[in-house]
């Protein structure tokens, strides 16, 4: 550790980071467009300025990312001398910034636009038209890049460099023609693109599936848990207007997924977005299905667990632990093996994130004495019992296409069993409309928040589970 | 006649001076002879440094305490370079050129003394692309040497060990800064590095490595042959030495002179030995002390002696001594707008300042030669300066771009004033510089006239 003088305070600071890495620990912002803590500095924005005195000598403007830390600097992030250097490098920066925010899907969270105001840099004297390039280009199925916006801080080349190690981009042309572009205007490919769109500090990336769809200040953002695979990765879920979910975006976390995320993730959305989701409940009546209360659904649940003499329970992976908990005791009341239903791996697996297990809960279910069961076993089970209890989200999804005969089904899932035994659907909220925590690969906890609020008809899983416990044992009491 | 002793350029004779047969007739490869069976490699080090050799290049680092810099072999077991910086691109620079053409094996020569003392294992020459045929003739030289079992292992069964490699630069003046040499020697774009760290820490693949100039490394088998006190009996006290100076533009006889260090430029200028005065007995408007990038300084200031330190007390930089001369028929502007437009075009495009303030600059220069200035553009354009250097970027170049926008101003503001005020240029009306060649569209100016 290395002392220095921050703004006044004395600090111990990690020497082998760079200078703006101890602003950063120390809360103080420095603004900075080429420099990302996932990422080597290159130190070629030349927006990081900062006044450096060391060893006594004269105080001079230095770029905080490529400065190294030594015993005794003094630092002065808030100098009149850095802060007009940082609005010199504005000036140069928007000289030829097509300044469309009104149309940009950065605007909001653009630090092009925040720094400027921030320095009060907003006014150019520049009177030279301005640099027209490519304001569309395809980099395939997930980033649309618009050269004219670009700032040429390389987050994105790097981040295919370093992270990735698979490089696609590359910055091309000379001086003030430079680009950034793929190679031979290959489309990029790979798990990661969406992150680049996180990368770029403007709005020259940007996710082909957010374009146009929302203005980020009117995005309500909670912190959740990626559910795509066991690494669990800490998320950000932006709702628009109570409504749909928009976007999916890393947060920070060092134990899991750094900055990152994969774009199976990412762009899992549509998924909770699902206009055809089971509200309220189904019951079986005659050939057909009832649309009828939660509390109507759960009792008729009730009555067809208590004249199961063999009743069969079906955990989804994507359960929590709390309701893994009550689960468990309804598991007890009807005499059934606690299973989990744990599809194979898939092909998603990589060296960087994703893990392949699509379970994001294996390990909290497995800690809850939960056992792991394949599909197909799974409806074996289902298929040798009387009833059978089929409970959490997407579980339904997970053994379709396999036969569950006639056995009478009780399904707890976001959407309705279309089965030939099912006798009773009672709908859930998906796992942004919910609290509760995973357990992931590596034994970390991954918090769910609600980031939504579920619709009226809609109640919680827990309560759900309670209640038919409770109707359960009323109905035995009963027969 | 000219009164002073010529070396470098004293093998520059006859057809086949590139030649090792020629090379050899002249005492060639005697003193790396020597040096390698007589002297230790820090013996070596010692009479360069002794010498007080100042880089050619156009910084004028000493080059003794440069090679000094490299890391102990004893405690440092890495792979250890010597790259030879001949990407000359300086516009008006052309004296390394000469060197390649006619004596390469004295550059070869250099390049062996060099790596012996530093004790490197490979050297590396990055030739300028346009350099077609000094690139055949050095690539000839280095075959010629390597058959006599001058490159190679076990040279001249001393146990000494040294490859030379070339590679050619593909056009791109910013290649000529030492760390975006070293990028594009490595295959990548030629983009600058920050330092630190530097070359000789973390240089070439991450190894220890000295980056000289052509010329540079040229002086060196003269110093070793006849040592440090005859080579200071040349040139000034901080400043020894011969140096070649290229001179340029509108004199009577353009050309590559070799001459001592502190050589008055008037003489240079004047003299029948050297550039032979001003075309057709014109007028010195303005001149280029070291390349374009040191600026233009008024000819009435020709009176200065051509070393480092005497024309850094006139106000600029002696540079690569490349002079070029413009005479009373020349419009200052005109010339600045053509430099601002070649570091338009040259500029890495990886910092803000100098991407964005040397199309800005040029720009600028470009509407005020046409007829389109305003009032307030020449502080506009000290403003930007300003804001590009210096040491505001990673690299020189920003430097470079906005020191002759500065010594424009500095020395030649009437001039600007006047085509702001005339609407434009009173020479120049054609948009063709006097020699009648278009100098239209370069690549930001044609996407301008796109949009």
């Amino acid at each position: 550790m290395t002392k220095i003088t921050l703004n006044g305070r004395e600090l111990e600071v990690d020497a082998s980071k760079p200078l703006i890495a101890a602003c950063d620990t120390a809360g103080i912002d420095v603004p900075r467009y080429c420099y990302h803590p996932g990422l080597e500095p290159v130190g070629s924005c030349r927006i990081c300025q900062v006044e450096v005195s060391e060893g006594g000598r004269p105080a001079r403007v230095m770029a905080a990312c490529r400065t190294q830390v030594t015993e005794g600097m003094v630092v002065n992030t808030e100098a009149a001398g850095a802060h007009d250097a940082r609005r010199e490098c504005l000036e140069f920066l928007l000289k030829n910034h097509p300044l469309d925010c009104p149309i940009c899907d950065k605007a909001g969270e653009c630090t092009l636009q925040d720094y400027s105001f921030q320095e009060q840099q907003a006014a150019s004297r520049s009177t030279e038209p301005r640099a027209t390039l490519e304001k569309r280009v395809d980099l395939g199925e997930v980033i649309m890049l618009d050269q004219e916006r670009c700032i040429l801080c390389t987050r994105c080349v790097r981040f295919q460099e370093e992270v990735t190690k698979k490089p696609e981009l590359t910055n091309a042309g000379l001086a003030s023609n430079s680009y950034i572009t793929t190679f031979a205007g290959r489309p990029l490919t790979g798990n990661y693109q969406g992150n680049l769109a996180d990368v770029c500090p403007v709005g020259a990336l940007t996710l082909k599936p957010f374009r146009f769809q929302a203005r980020v200040w009117n995005l309500e953002k909670s912190s959740s848990t990626c559910a795509e695979c066991s690494r669990g990765c800490s998320i950000s879920v932006e709702v628009l207007r109570r409504g749909d979910v928009k976007r999916i975006r890393p947060v920070f976390n060092p134990d899991v997924n750094q900055w990152w995320m994969c774009d199976t993730g990412r762009f899992s959305f549509p998924e909770v977005n699902d206009a055809e989701r089971l509200t309220g409940g189904l019951i079986a009546s005659g050939d057909d299905l009832m649309g009828v209360t939660t509390g109507e659904a759960i009792r008729h649940a009730a009555g067809v667990l208590a004249s199961s003499s063999k009743t069969a329970l079906l955990a989804s992976p994507f359960l929590t632990v709390e309701e893994a908990a009550e689960v468990k005791v309804l598991g007890e009341a009807v005499g059934a093996e606690l299973l989990f239903v744990s599809p194979d791996p898939n092909e998603l697996k990589d060296d960087l994130l994703h893990t392949g297990d699509p379970c994001p809960n294996r390990n909290g279910l497995e800690q809850a004495g939960f056992k792991a069961i394949s599909p197909a076993d799974a409806a074996t089970r289902v298929t040798g019992a009387d009833a059978a209890i089929l409970v959490g989200e997407r579980i339904l999804k997970l053994l379709a296409g396999n036969s569950l005969g006639s056995t009478k089904l009780v399904t707890l899932d976001t959407a309705a069993c279309l089965a030939s035994g099912v006798e009773a659907c009672i709908s859930i909220p998906f796992y942004v409309e919910k609290a509760g925590t995973w357990i992931n690969v590596d034994g970390h906890i991954g918090r769910l928040t609600i980031a939504r609020p579920i619709p009226a008809s809609v109640q919680p899983l827990e309560r759900s589970l309670v209640e038919l416990t409770k109707s359960l044992s009323r109905a035995g009491a009963s027969v | 006649m000219s009164g002073f002793e010529k070396y470098l350029t004293s093998r520059m004779t006859g057809e086949d001076s590139h030649t090792l047969a020629a090379f050899k007739k002249n005492g060639g490869y005697a003193t790396l002879e020597r040096a390698l069976k007589e002297m230790q490699p820090a013996e070596v080090i010692e009479v360069v440094k002794a010498s007080g050799l100042r880089g050619r290049g156009g910084a004028g680092f000493p080059t003794g305490l440069k090679w000094t810099f490299m890391p102990d072999p004893a405690k440092d077991p890495r792979s250890r370079y010597l790259a030879i910086n001949a990407d000359e691109s300086e516009p008006g620079t052309c004296k390394d050129r000469i060197i390649m053409d006619e004596d390469p094996h004295g550059l070869l020569e250099g390049i062996l003394l060099a790596c012996y003392a530093m004790k490197c294992e490979a050297s590396y020459i990055y030739v300028r692309g346009e350099y077609r045929h000094q690139y055949d003739r050095t690539a000839a030289a280095i075959v010629e040497a390597r058959a006599a079992g001058l490159i190679g292992k076990n040279i001249l069964g001393t146990g000494f060990n040294c490859e030379i490699h070339m590679h050619k630069g593909a056009g791109a003046y910013i290649c000529g800064e030492e760390t975006g040499m070293m990028e594009s020697l490595e295959g990548k774009r030629g983009h600058p590095r920050p330092k630190p760290p530097f070359p000789a820490g973390f240089g070439l693949w991450g190894q220890p490595t000295t980056v000289n100039n052509v010329e540079t490394i040229f002086n060196v088998p003269f110093i070793v042959e006849k040592g440090s006190k005859w080579f200071r009996t040349m040139g000034s006290e901080a400043s020894p030495g011969n140096f070649l100076v290229g001179i340029s533009g509108n004199v009577n006889k353009p050309g590559v002179y070799e001459a001592p260090l502190g050589t008055n430029a008037k003489v240079l200028l004047e003299a029948d030995h050297f550039a032979g005065g001003v075309s057709e007995g014109r007028q010195l408007k303005a001149w280029f002390t070291g390349g374009s990038s040191t600026g233009m300084m008024p000819g009435s200031t020709v009176d200065v002696a051509m070393d480092h330190d005497s024309v850094k007390a006139a106000g600029t930089m002696l540079g690569t001594a490349a002079m070029i001369m413009l005479d009373d028929t020349q419009c200052v502007v005109r010339a600045m707008q053509i430099i601002a437009r070649f570091y338009d075009h040259e500029t890495c495009g990886q910092c803000s300042q100098c991407r964005e303030g040397c199309q800005w600059l040029h720009q600028i220069f470009k509407r005020i030669e046409e007829g389109q200035g305003r009032e307030g553009d020449i502080d506009l354009l000290t403003s930007i300066g300003n804001g590009m250097a210096p040491g505001k970027t990673i690299c020189a170049l920003a430097d470079a771009a906005a020191i002759p926008a500065h010594q424009m101003i500095k020395h030649f503001r009437a001039d600007l004033e006047e085509h702001i005020r005339d609407g434009g240029c009173k020479i120049n009306k054609t948009g063709k510089c006097a020699a009648g060649h278009s100098h239209d569209a370069p690549a930001t100016e044609k996407a301008e006239a796109q949009a």
